[in-house]
């Protein structure tokens, strides 16, 4: 009897789940924008007001980068997006953190890492993405997930009572199926509003006045960079349309393929706004770069710095990849270090930084008169810099002095 | 793109029957030589409380409760200022910080929150001990501290001490409170319904130390309700020092 009781409680699960993950496949149009959101029931309102909690804490947080004109720019990006009437409802911080990602929570806070900045290449790739945290937003994945992942543990809850109430092993074995269906469904729940939410965010940029086929570009710069990681981590190829049972999202194969057929053809002529992007990001791009560097990521670094570097190299993106090689530091890594430092300076003779690393480098490799001259023109550009006491040793001259 | 971390936590951890037994008692202590004298004239800064009251899912999930929270932190605030004459000393409210002082207390109330969690897993109950406090478990000795970055937060310089609190209620819904029954009845397993978890702390505004803590894993007095937030704000008071607020 508990067995044909476990058994119907997984039918109705299934189907539940199902339903509800249905995601609609034909021609995306924009929905009618509702007003301002408040939210609504026990469970919103209570989520919202945990939220609030949580953004007042955030606002204090030492990991926001507070920078005016960075963050209203990301706003504005975000705004040429979804419209000016739904971007109103959000507030936008921008973390230090150097991973690609961005967070949209219920009640209208955008975190978004420097790590997704560092990898955007255009207005139209920025706007992908924040189109499609928007889009979780709009649609109020959070409550929805919160209210599945009630519904599932709560059926475990009784599905365990009832199994321990007969603990023969069949019963045992139906309970274990339970749980892995329930948990394999929450999953899917939520790589199906990950879909969901890519739907929304290609059809909010095919409205806007950026280039759609950008959303596409951004998985493929994504699949490059794993690549690029794991190849130099020797590690087998990665598979980028296989589903794991515990993955939160869709893999990136899949996102590039369907993001590129929902793009409105007749937005492909669209501009990017990718000047203007590196404009606003040239300011931000040592710090970022040097965030990325000491993630020790080989591969991924350096996939980011030459992707960056194809629209023409600069000091800073020469002295990226010098600090790049240098750190991981093999004899043969300093030599071709000294070389893209020396790059680096002969686009900006006074970049002390790159004297710095040039003279380090070049101490390693025997090179002592070479490295001892850059390290004494680093101390020259930066009398006060904080390790000055530590290179001042390393010079003999300067320290006889 | 978030939550993945926490959903896969979530599974892991909440589904069924014995919760943790961590914080399942009461346990306070005071500073070795640390001494409040009642009407000393002494000033105590009480930051702004962290308050959550919602309810406990059939399968163990929190479920936020704005008005029941809304109601706790009033009550509570009530409670706490009509408590104010018994703690024997004159009691202020922490003013409102803006800008860098706010960023400042933010990670003052994180560091409290931190080191509280700490002196609760490894000094209160018994079980985990760190290494370097194995001694001081031994011998009685209760020796934290913030550091003496506390004297620059916003009101610190007009106050002696400061008061943290920290309150969090889960009250078992009417699906639990069946599963907890059914569970006793049948199989006759023990299903925790609800969940009452408190602690409040009290900080030298100049060296940082922490001089006294409380912490109580199954409070009673129900802060939705006017009487009730009275006896939790005592509870969470309970043996303040120079307050004549008695355990209960």
């Amino acid at each position: 009897m508990f067995r044909f009781a476990l058994a119907s409680i997984v039918t109705g699960l299934l189907s539940c789940a199902s339903a509800a993950g249905a995601l609609a496949q034909s021609a995306p149009i924009l929905p009618p924008y509702q007003g301002v959101y408040q939210p609504v029931g026990v469970d919103e309102i209570g989520i919202w007001q945990e939220d609030d909690e949580g953004e007042r804490r955030l606002a204090a947080s030492p990991l926001v980068i507070r920078d005016e004109r960075l963050t209203s720019y990301v706003k504005d990006v975000l705004c040429s997006a979804v419209g000016e009437d739904r971007c109103s409802a959000t507030r936008v911080y921008i973390m230090r953190e150097p991973t690609f990602n961005a967070t949209m929570s219920p009640n209208g806070t955008m975190r978004v890492f420097s790590g997704l900045l560092l990898r955007m290449r255009s207005e139209a790739e920025l706007a992908a993405i924040l189109g499609h945290e928007f889009g979780h937003f709009e649609s109020r994945h959070s409550l929805n997930i919160f209210k599945s992942q009630r519904r599932g543990t709560d059926l475990l809850a009784w599905g365990a009572l009832l199994a321990s109430m007969s603990p023969s092993y069949d019963v045992r074995r139906n309970y274990r199926n339970l749980e892995i269906s329930v948990y394999g469904n929450l999953f899917r729940y939520k790589r199906d509003q990950e879909r969901e939410a890519d739907t929304l965010g290609i059809v909010y940029l095919n409205n806007s006045n950026l280039r759609p086929q950008a959303a596409s570009e951004v998985w493929q710069n994504l699949m490059g960079e794993i690549e690029a990681s794991a190849n130099s981590r020797g590690l087998s190829r990665p598979r980028f349309n296989a589903v794991a049972f515990t993955a939160s999202h869709p893999p990136e194969g899949e996102r590039a393929a369907y993001l590129s057929q929902l793009a409105s053809p007749e937005g492909a002529s669209r501009d990017d706004g990718a000047a203007r992007y590196q404009e606003v990001l040239s300011t931000w791009l040592p710090m970022f770069l040097d965030d990325q560097i000491k993630l020790n990521d080989f591969g991924a670094s350096e996939y980011i710095i030459e992707s960056l570097a194809r629209n023409g190299w600069t000091a800073t993106l020469w002295f990226a990849r010098g600090e790049l090689y240098r750190t991981r530091g093999n004899q043969r890594d300093l030599v071709n270090a000294a070389q893209f430092y020396a790059n680096a300076i002969g686009m900006d003779a006074n970049l002390a930084e790159a004297y710095r690393g040039l003279g380090l480098s070049l101490l390693k490799t025997n090179n002592m008169t070479d490295g001892e001259a850059a390290l004494r023109r680093y101390l020259e550009l930066n009398p006060d810099a904080d390790d000055a006491m530590m290179i001042r040793l390393m010079v003999p001259t300067e320290n006889s002095q | 793109m978030k939550d993945k971390f926490r959903s896969i936590a979530l599974l892991a951890s909440f589904i069924f029957l014995v919760s943790s037994p961590a914080i399942a008692q009461e346990r306070s202590a005071v500073r070795q030589g640390f001494e409040l004298a009642p009407n000393s004239g002494k000033r105590i800064l009480v930051f702004r409380p962290s308050i959550s009251v919602g309810a406990q899912s059939t399968g163990g999930m929190f479920e936020p409760n704005a008005e029941w929270t809304d109601q706790a932190r009033e009550n509570l605030q009530v409670a706490l200022d009509a408590l104010q004459s018994r703690l024997g000393n004159e009691v202020i409210v922490a003013p409102e910080a803006f800008g860098e002082d706010a960023r400042n207390l933010q990670e003052h109330m994180a560091l409290f929150s931190a080191v509280s969690q700490a002196v609760i897993e490894y000094q209160f109950f018994v079980g985990n001990r760190l290494p370097t406090k194995k001694r001081d478990n031994r011998e009685d000795v209760f020796d934290w501290s913030l550091g003496e970055g506390v004297a620059d937060l916003p009101g610190a310089e007009g106050a002696d001490y400061g008061l943290f609190i920290y309150n969090r209620d889960a009250y078992g819904s009417t699906g639990r409170k069946i599963l907890q029954v059914l569970a006793a009845f049948g199989p006759g397993l023990a299903v925790q319904s609800g969940e009452h978890v408190g602690y409040a702390g009290l900080v030298d505004l100049r060296t940082g130390d922490l001089l006294w803590l409380n912490a109580d894993g199954a409070m009673g007095g129900d802060p939705r309700e006017v009487d009730g937030s009275q006896k939790r704000a005592r509870q969470l008071l309970e043996e303040f020092p120079g307050s004549d607020i008695e355990a209960e």
